[in-house]
């Protein structure tokens, strides 16, 4: 259900961009999806391709990027990938004093017929 | 749809009230909200008229590169929200939880505690009903209620909506009880100056580290319920040591809203937080 309503939020943030841009239907949409931003991607993108119907997304490819957080080890100061906050480690098994990136939802592009 | 009469809501929720112990007795008053102070449309459907020149060819395609966050109209929301609650010297708190946690009987002790020197407001989320502003209204605080229908959460456009209603006085105290859910309200900034986490002692020691968004996300932590500490297998300290591992500036409390141990500790944070 969570996602239903994310999925609208986009339908309306492309609808808005797209009547800026005089455009009336859109090609593509790309959007950034950190794996820890608590949006479930496959969720996120069915609700979205069942709500696109009628919309200015109706024949739009949905391109959905996912990405990985990286986080910065506390203790040895190593760089490595998150799979969840909770992650650790795996050189030393220290909390990561830094996450970098793995929160994004956004959309990146639209792509419009000129 | 509207039972009342058969009308739909464009928004998706509606608003109840507001309650206080005056209005007791008066239905609800169903209002229909149309979006306001935003520059775009709802998604309404588009239909591909014949007037439209539809040109496949892909070498006319151009990308337009926005890079917005989707939670940004949210978050503009809930700025707004925020200077409003300054400007008025309002301390606004969104209560968050499961549900069960015990929210809506930790407000009624607090309000009955603290009504005779501040005025108080609520905000009430629930998918239905008003069952919990009455309650509230019960004990002298002005609430309204929001109803979400399908929603999970609170956003921060329901609660400008709701406080067009309320006419809220300065120098007092809004509360926010939030939708029953430890997921999705994490990622819906609402205005408020705090974000205070209620956990009971029967939902078991290990939630900040399931539910890691929600106790990143708050100041404060409430463990309610202490008095059925004997009963249950929940460890204090462990439950102190996940939190910790989440948040290393989370503030914890432990009271039982029932007995009424340790709220004095709560009506203590929430004067500290008011001398902000």
């Amino acid at each position: 259900m969570h996602e239903f309503s994310l999925a609208q939020e986009v339908i309306k943030l492309a609808e808005y961009e797209a009547e800026k841009n005089n455009a009336h239907i859109l090609s593509e949409i790309t959007i950034e999806i950190g794996n820890m931003s608590g949006v479930d991607p496959d969720a996120f993108e069915s609700a979205l391709g069942l709500l696109k119907e009628g919309s200015i997304l109706q024949d739009a490819y949905l391109n959905i990027i996912r990405i990985w957080g990286r986080g910065v080890c506390n203790a040895c100061k190593k760089e490595f990938e998150m799979n969840q906050r909770m992650d650790t480690c795996p050189e030393c098994g220290a909390f990561p004093s830094e996450i970098r990136g793995g929160n994004e939802f956004r959309v990146v592009s639209l792509g419009i017929y000129d | 749809m509207c039972e009342t009469c058969g009308c739909g809501n464009p928004d998706g929720f509606k608003i109840h009230g507001p309650y206080n112990t005056h209005s007791h007795g008066e239905d609800h008053v169903h209002e229909h909200e149309h979006d306001h102070g935003h520059d775009h449309t709802h998604s309404h459907m588009h239909s591909h008229d014949d007037d439209h020149q539809h040109s496949h060819d892909q070498t006319h395609q151009k990308t337009v590169k926005l890079n917005i966050d989707i939670l940004s109209a949210n978050n503009l929301t809930a700025g707004m929200n925020r200077r409003f609650f300054e400007g008025r010297r309002v301390l606004c708190l969104n209560m968050v939880s499961s549900p069960g946690s015990g929210k809506t009987t930790i407000l009624e002790k607090t309000i009955i505690s603290l009504i005779p020197s501040k005025k108080i407001y609520v905000i009430e989320g629930d998918q239905q009903t008003h069952l919990d502003a009455d309650r509230i209204a019960k004990t002298g605080a002005t609430a309204i209620q929001i109803n979400t229908g399908s929603g999970c959460h609170l956003d921060s456009k329901m609660v400008e909506t709701a406080l067009e209603k309320l006419d809220i006085g300065t120098n007092s105290i809004l509360f926010i009880e939030n939708v029953g859910n430890l997921v999705c309200p994490a990622m819906f900034d609402l205005g408020e100056q705090k974000r205070v986490v209620v956990v009971s002692t029967t939902e078991g020691e290990d939630k900040p580290v399931k539910y890691p968004n929600m106790f990143e996300t708050s100041h404060l932590c409430i463990i309610n319920k202490s008095d059925l500490l004997p009963y249950v297998d929940f460890r204090l300290e462990e439950f102190i040591k996940n939190c910790r591992i989440v948040n290393t500036d989370l503030e914890i409390i432990t009271v039982s809203a029932k007995t009424g141990e340790g709220m004095d500790k709560w009506f203590a944070w929430i004067f500290n937080q008011l001398k902000k």
